[in-house]
């Protein structure tokens, strides 16, 4: 074959070319040799001297092809609607594969001609030319054209009537009847709607839905009402649900099975708008049920059913949400004796598993119903019983039960167990509203736990305080850090006062060691320190360290809390010999019958000066642990005598007297919760000073609103206080309102 | 902790008993573990400027929340000629506008600061 242009005969060769192309077409068998003439024949009538008769040849192969299908047309409507479906599909199949054959016989017009003349595919694509104008007006590549073809020639006079045999065809498959049709000229068929425009740039779908699934959709949409409407008769909702589902189940697999994918969730769409969104005051009658008793089954079929539809689930969640703060409730409803903390947080976290659980397993985690399980949890932990009156108990709880877990002497427990346990209790703690009520009653066990020594492990205590930290920043923790602070600067004393006492070679005649805590950092009450006369061996050891401490610091006085010292104790008067661990009051009435075996409660008060309260409770302690015998049933702190019991005896040789130090008394549970106030106030003003310094002008309504945010991670706070505390700072001149509005404040550096 | 720290000899206490050595003491004070509380040493606890427990840092240490070394704010406390004392940072800005005491009107002059 000749390259060259030159002068061709068009007859002749459109003649060669529509006798291949017939062959093409058809799927008839064409030799490689005439196929590489053909081939070239296009090429050369593109090509031809003096003028190229490609726009010939173009037109020609379209009449061509506009003779074919016309052809087609009726041999496809040969037995009328019989076999119309089946035919069609069977010419389409031959004529959709012939016309790619055919495109890349014409693959020298197609390229040098047609995609000459043609815009680009970006300019069509990003919508600068009305693409309509290139499929249209000017001419197609082969293979486009060969469709469009079809389109207009088969599927524009034969649709409507392809497509209500379709639909009965389809009806017949819901039906489970046996086909009229091969399922595959129905698939087939559905599906030419979409091939047939496979050239477009834009919108493939559109004759699919505009011919076909527009009325699919409305003949199924008809069905589906038929069917809940039948379904309903049955007046049970369990069963509706499931039925629904393999409905929609069924559907899917249907769709799959005959349209388009781009149809199957129109489809699920159309069958839940009848039989769900449409029936949903028939669902709801039974989710009060269903919720109380916790039928996952059902549920979960409620769940799938109606997040289809929008808002439909706002029901099922509010009723969930009810469910479990019901249940939240009642498991802490009541509960009596010493583990109330224990049962409060353990019944609590049951609750909150078990719901938490539910919801993966029913409801997929979502977050509707996470949501719900938040605020359920929410109104259960910062619940106020007696209608409001009384207040949350849920801080002070939560800290004693951590308390309890860090305490030496959880017995049974092991380490991993106690650390499983206090990461689970932040769980609770990140629902309570009034963290700082709980830091105040966690800061003071604390306190306790460091001062008498009965913290289980410093690494557990210290991996507490970070989860508080992580859950709530760095402020939260900073005293509880300044505690442990303390604790170290005092091991560092303790050292250099021993240096001290060995260099001066000072003997104290005891085993002295000390806490020094700053005043502020721990939150043992202000109004604490009761007098008290130093016995004499503890008066060397008090003095010596004053001397220490005041050449060491400047400005600082050292006040004595003797309430909290400990003393070890020998007793060397009974059969064995005891190691006893009292505080430093008991002590001081221990050591008074060193000279005397019975001693009179006016004397030891007298010469130990302590006050009633101090002294009752702890000879009483001393009476309890029969260390002591009194001569009244009743102490009383004049009358009574004391005598030491000589025939004492323990199973342990080393023993603690503990009562005293550790009964918490309702009173130190009422100081904690007042000194909250207060606290609150002082948080309220640094972050309003925080925020006016950065901001230097702030309207009254967004200073609020920024001091409210900033304090939520602590506690919720009025409205109210934080204006108290805007007045407050104005008298101190923080802040001031500005000359334009009483409604603004301005900053004062 | 301190505890594991050894104060003194466990004998030395019965090295105390001195001439009586013979008889066996029926308490021995064998170790004493105390607990003080250190404060600045001041006539009132609230600083008079910004009305916060000399204790605590003053509100604007507080408003910046200073995050170094586990809280432990440099928030002192000052002592003037006086015998009044507020905290370091309020007093330095109270300066700045009246060499007064806010409380005695005497002159402002430093007597010590706390450490
Ligand atoms: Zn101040
Ligand atoms: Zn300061
Ligand atoms: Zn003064």
């Amino acid at each position: 074959m000749s390259l060259k242009p030159r002068q061709v005969d068009f007859n002749a060769t459109w003649g060669a070319i529509r006798d291949t192309i017939r062959g093409v077409i058809t799927l008839d068998h064409v030799p490689r040799t005439t196929w590489n003439d053909r081939f070239s024949d296009v090429y050369s009538l593109c090509v031809a001297h003096p003028e190229p008769l490609a726009d010939k040849l173009y037109a020609e192969t379209k009449k061509y092809l506009i003779d074919h299908v016309a052809q087609l047309l009726r041999k496809v409507q040969e037995d009328g609607d019989q076999n119309l479906v089946k035919n069609y599909f069977h010419y389409w199949s031959q004529y959709s594969v012939g016309s790619e054959y055919l495109h890349s016989l014409y693959l020298y017009l197609n390229q040098q001609h047609i995609k000459v003349q043609k815009m680009s595919d970006a300019e069509i694509i990003y919508g600068i030319v009305d693409p309509s104008c290139t499929s249209q007006g000017d001419q197609m590549e082969i293979g486009e054209l060969a469709l469009q073809v079809w389109q207009s020639n088969m599927i524009y006079p034969l649709g409507q009537r392809l497509v209500t045999l379709l639909l009965e065809a389809i009806d017949l498959d819901r039906a489970g009847q046996p086909p009229t049709i091969p399922l595959d000229a129905v698939r087939g068929t559905i599906l030419s709607f979409v091939e047939v425009q496979v050239y477009k740039k834009k919108s493939q779908l559109q004759l699919y839905v505009e011919l076909f699934e527009g009325r699919f959709l409305n003949a199924s949409g008809e069905h589906f009402k038929r069917d809940a409407a039948l379904l309903l008769q049955e007046r049970d909702v369990s069963l509706y649900m499931e039925r629904v589902k393999a409905k929609i189940e069924e559907e899917l697999y249907r769709a799959r099975k005959f349209l388009h994918a781009s149809s199957l969730q129109k489809v699920a769409h159309r069958c839940e708008q009848h039989m769900v969104a449409e029936h949903l005051q028939f669902l709801y009658s039974e989710c009060q049920n269903m919720v109380k008793y916790e039928k996952k089954k059902d549920l979960s079929n409620m769940y799938d059913l109606l997040k289809s539809v929008p808002n439909a689930l706002i029901v099922l969640v509010d009723t969930v949400f009810d469910h479990i703060k019901n249940q939240g409730l009642s498991a802490i409803h009541n509960l009596q004796g010493d583990s109330v903390h224990i049962n409060f947080v353990e019944n609590l976290l049951t609750v909150y598993e078990k719901y938490k659980e539910l919801i993966k397993e029913v409801f997929k985690s979502d977050q509707n119903f996470m949501g719900a399980l938040d605020k359920a949890c929410n109104s259960v932990i910062n619940h106020r019983p007696n209608e409001g009156r009384s207040p949350c108990r849920s801080p002070e709880l939560l800290a004693k039960y951590c308390d309890t877990l860090l305490k030496k002497s959880s017995k049974g427990i092991s380490e991993s167990e106690v650390d499983e346990k206090l990461t689970k209790s932040i769980i609770i703690f990140k629902y309570i509203d009034d963290k700082d009520v709980f830091q105040k009653f966690y800061s003071r066990s604390l306190a306790k736990r460091l001062i008498h020594q009965q913290t289980q492990s410093m690494d557990a205590e210290e991996a507490m305080i970070n989860r508080l930290k992580q859950a709530c920043g760095y402020e939260f923790t900073s005293k509880l850090h300044r505690m442990f602070t303390d604790m170290s600067v005092s091991s560092d004393l303790n050292n250099k006062f021993q240096e001290f006492t060995k260099q001066e070679d000072i003997d104290l005649g005891i085993n002295f060691g000390i806490y020094v805590l700053q005043a502020g950092a721990w939150p043992l009450g202000q109004a604490v320190v009761t007098p008290f006369a130093l016995p004499q061996q503890l008066e060397k050891s008090v003095q010596m360290f004053e001397t220490f401490y005041h050449n060491r610091f400047n400005g600082r006085k050292l006040t004595w809390l003797h309430h909290l010292c400990q003393a070890e104790l020998k007793l060397g008067y009974l059969r064995k010999t005891y190691v006893v661990t009292v505080q430093t009051f008991q002590m001081a009435i221990l050591l008074l019958f060193e000279k005397s075996d019975s001693l009179s409660c006016k004397e030891i008060r007298e010469t130990l000066q302590l006050n009633s309260e101090q002294f009752k409770r702890h000879a009483i302690s001393l009476v309890e642990s029969k260390l002591l015998l009194s001569d009244t049933e009743e102490l009383d702190e004049n009358e009574t005598n004391l005598r030491l019991n000589l025939d004492y005896s323990n199973k342990r040789t080393k023993f603690r007297i503990t009562a005293a130090i550790q009964k918490e008394t309702p009173h130190e549970v009422e100081q904690t919760i007042n000194s909250v106030e207060e606290d609150r106030k002082m948080y309220l003003q640094a972050a309003i000073v925080r925020i006016m310094k950065s901001r230097k002008v702030l309207k009254h309504n967004l200073l609020i609103q920024e001091v409210y945010a900033q304090s939520k991670v602590s506690f919720v706070p009025s409205i109210q206080l934080i204006k108290k505390c805007i007045e407050s700072l104005i008298d101190k001149q923080y802040i001031e309102r500005t000359p334009y509005s009483s409604e603004e404040y301005s900053y004062v550096a | 902790m301190f505890t594991k720290v050894a104060m003194a000899d466990e004998n030395d206490n019965e090295r105390m008993d001195g001439d009586n050595q013979k008889l066996e003491k029926m308490f021995t004070l064998k170790k004493w573990n105390a607990v003080a509380m250190w404060s600045w040493d001041v006539e009132c606890d609230t600083c008079a400027i910004c009305r916060v427990q000399v204790m605590d840092a003053c509100l604007r240490c507080q408003a910046e929340s200073k995050k170094d070394s586990y809280g432990k704010q440099d928030c002192v406390v000052v002592w003037g000629e006086c015998n009044h004392s507020f905290h370091y940072c309020c007093m330095s800005l109270w300066v700045k506008q009246n060499n007064r005491c806010p409380l005695c009107q005497q002159e402002w002059s430093i007597q010590r600061m706390g450490k």
